[in-house]
């Protein structure tokens, strides 16, 4: 019986045993499952760190420095976050990143904008004040001196004008100045007039062409950029050419330099500002801040007309060409009116007459008075004149009464008595005035002393016109 | 009468622009009254506008430098340098206006003869 006993204990080891066994070998596959699961979700942690990471180092500061510009982004590091919970938290964590500095960006730019725009018209008013004050000054000062002095300072005063008047519409104003529908020659000289080598500038074709009004400031603006670029980036010693021609739809002003000229790039890049399509950020232009073509840029897209650098000049340099449509021209006629009438007063038509009155005012009282003036009068007493004047008046032309101002009213009743008696003097009576005149000369000479010369000429000269006078001096 | 029609607008053209940066005529016998007067056989084709503008206006009669600096809106000494110019390729000449004191005054002189035969 004993014997069973150490059996069923040998038994009962067995079991346990086992059951340990089994139950030990399950609990190794768990703690396996369980390691491997861990480093797993240790490896996914570590690998949304990285992606963390790698968001605020390098995708944020990438939409930070691209702006609103279409430019491709990095994208997340770690292929198989794509799609979770995390991931998605992280794209509108981007997005929202982006939407703040977006605005945050628009915001600085338009503050930025309006403050350069406001000290910019002040200046801009200031520029005008000045330029009005010289134009006075040339007006009244006659001294070469001076008014060399004086071209300098309205030279400088000029370019002042322009960086104002550029940098104020590249800030999204209007270039502050309202003009006269202008001939395409003086709008070209006018952007002449703008930039420090005006004198290198070659203006070749007279084409009888002209801006409308609303243009004729933002074309001179483009030009003067367009020119100023042109000298700055040519020697010093070469000409910019500037040619000026109709065309099939409108107009185009050739600007043709010989300088560096620009490589694909920078073409490129031009091409991409001057259309004017791309927002322009004032706070990005380089330094120093070239504003040329985007100035041109802006105006081109909102005045209509357009530039294209694109071309290489014969001379070596860029083709500068700025197209003016059809829209934009017009036709002026300036000098014909001014100047016919100076030939033919009589020929003027009425219409015409308003710009010719104040020229032909004058001539027509020139041309005939000279021929009679060598027959009736050649003494050319200014009341002899007046007195002509009327009867030409009347011949010429009716429609011209003005002249009559030309009459001195108070001389004419006194003039003509003084006139009109040595006329009727015989040769009698003047040869006794003369015979008169020169006895009391001589009496005068012969009565008083030597040193008083004054005395005798007095009653001389009185003795003169009188004939009662006469017999007394020499009795 | 229609308004006035648009003549050129004053501060475009700079005056420096006009006479190329000169300030100081080539010739100094100019004065507010001296009279030009052109010369029509030479070409004003190769001129400036504004010279082209002074030749057309004194092609009409002798003027005035007063009058043609008026007319083209110019500064008088600016006008000055233009006429310079022009006087000296040749397209203008000038007068000095004739002082009306300086005139022979033929009645005195005819009183004077006719005194001096009386005498004689």
């Amino acid at each position: 019986m004993s014997h069973h006993i150490p059996e069923a204990v040998i038994w009962c080891l067995a079991v346990a045993l086992t059951a340990v066994l089994i139950l030990l070998v399950r609990q190794r596959g768990i703690t396996a499952g369980v390691r491997r699961r861990v480093a797993q979700l240790e490896e996914s942690l570590q690998a949304r760190d990285e992606e963390v990471r790698h968001l605020v180092g390098v995708r944020l500061p990438a939409v930070a420095e691209t702006m609103n510009q279409p430019v491709p982004l990095p994208g997340p590091l770690d292929e198989r976050l794509a799609g979770t919970v995390f991931a998605q938290s992280l794209q509108s964590a981007l997005e929202l990143f982006t939407q703040a500095v977006d605005k945050a960006q628009a915001r600085a730019d338009q503050s930025a904008k309006a403050a350069l725009k406001a000290s910019m018209r002040a200046l801009q008013g200031l520029a005008h004040e000045q330029q009005l004050a010289i134009s006075d000054m040339q007006d009244r000062h006659d001294n070469p001196d001076v008014l060399r002095d004086l071209l300098e300072i309205d030279h400088a005063n000029s370019q002042f004008g322009r960086r104002a008047q550029a940098i104020a519409v590249l800030c999204g104003s209007w270039p502050g100045r309202q003009r006269v529908a202008s001939q395409l020659t003086d709008v070209v000289r006018g952007a002449t007039s703008r930039i420090r080598d005006y004198r290198r500038v070659r203006v070749h074709s007279q084409a009888d062409i002209a801006v409308v009004s609303r243009v004729v400031e933002p074309v001179v603006l483009a030009v003067a950029e367009l020119l100023d670029n042109a000298a700055r980036h040519s020697q010093p010693n070469t000409t910019v050419e500037v040619s000026l021609q109709p065309v099939h739809n409108g107009a185009v002003v050739i600007i043709d330099d010989a300088g560096v000229g620009m490589d694909g790039q920078e073409v490129q890049h031009a091409v991409a500002l001057l259309s004017g399509q791309r927002v322009v950020d004032v706070s990005r232009l380089g330094d120093p801040p070239q504003f040329g073509f985007p100035v041109i840029g802006v105006l081109a897209a909102r005045y209509g007309f357009s530039v294209s650098v694109d071309t290489r000049s014969p001379y070596g340099g860029v083709r500068a060409v700025l197209f003016l449509p059809s829209a934009l021209l017009t036709h002026l006629e300036i000098d014909g009116p001014g100047t016919t009438p100076l030939r033919h007063p009589a020929a003027t038509g009425t219409g015409r007459g308003t710009t010719g009155a104040p020229r032909s005012q004058q001539p027509p009282v020139r041309s005939p008075e000279r021929p009679p003036a060598p027959e009736e009068f050649p003494a050319g007493h200014p009341d002899r004149l007046a007195d002509d004047a009327p009867a030409v008046t009347g011949s010429t032309a009716g429609g011209l009464p003005k002249r009559r101002r030309r009459q001195p009213p108070a001389p004419r009743p006194a003039a003509p008595p003084p006139a009109e008696s040595p006329s009727e003097r015989t040769a009698e009576q003047t040869a006794r005035i003369m015979g008169a005149f020169a006895r009391g000369t001589r009496s005068g000479r012969d009565a008083c002393d030597p040193p008083v010369t004054g005395g005798p000429t007095g009653p001389a000269d009185h003795g003169a016109p009188t004939p009662d006078d006469e017999g007394k001096p020499p009795a | 009468m229609t308004p006035p029609a648009p003549r050129r607008d004053k501060g475009l053209v700079r005056p420096y622009v006009v006479t190329d940066g000169r300030a100081h005529p080539t010739r100094n016998t100019f004065d507010l009254v001296t009279l030009v007067m052109a010369h029509g056989d030479l070409p004003i084709g190769g001129l400036s506008p504004e010279k082209r503008a002074l030749m057309e206006l004194c092609l009409g009669g002798a003027l005035s430098v007063a009058e043609i600096a008026g007319h083209l809106m110019l500064p008088v000494s600016v006008t000055k340098v233009l006429l310079g110019d022009l006087v000296d390729s040749g397209h203008l000449s000038t007068r000095a206006p004739i002082p009306s004191a300086q005139l022979p005054e033929a009645q005195i002189l005819q009183e004077v003869l006719d005194g001096l035969r009386a005498r004689l």
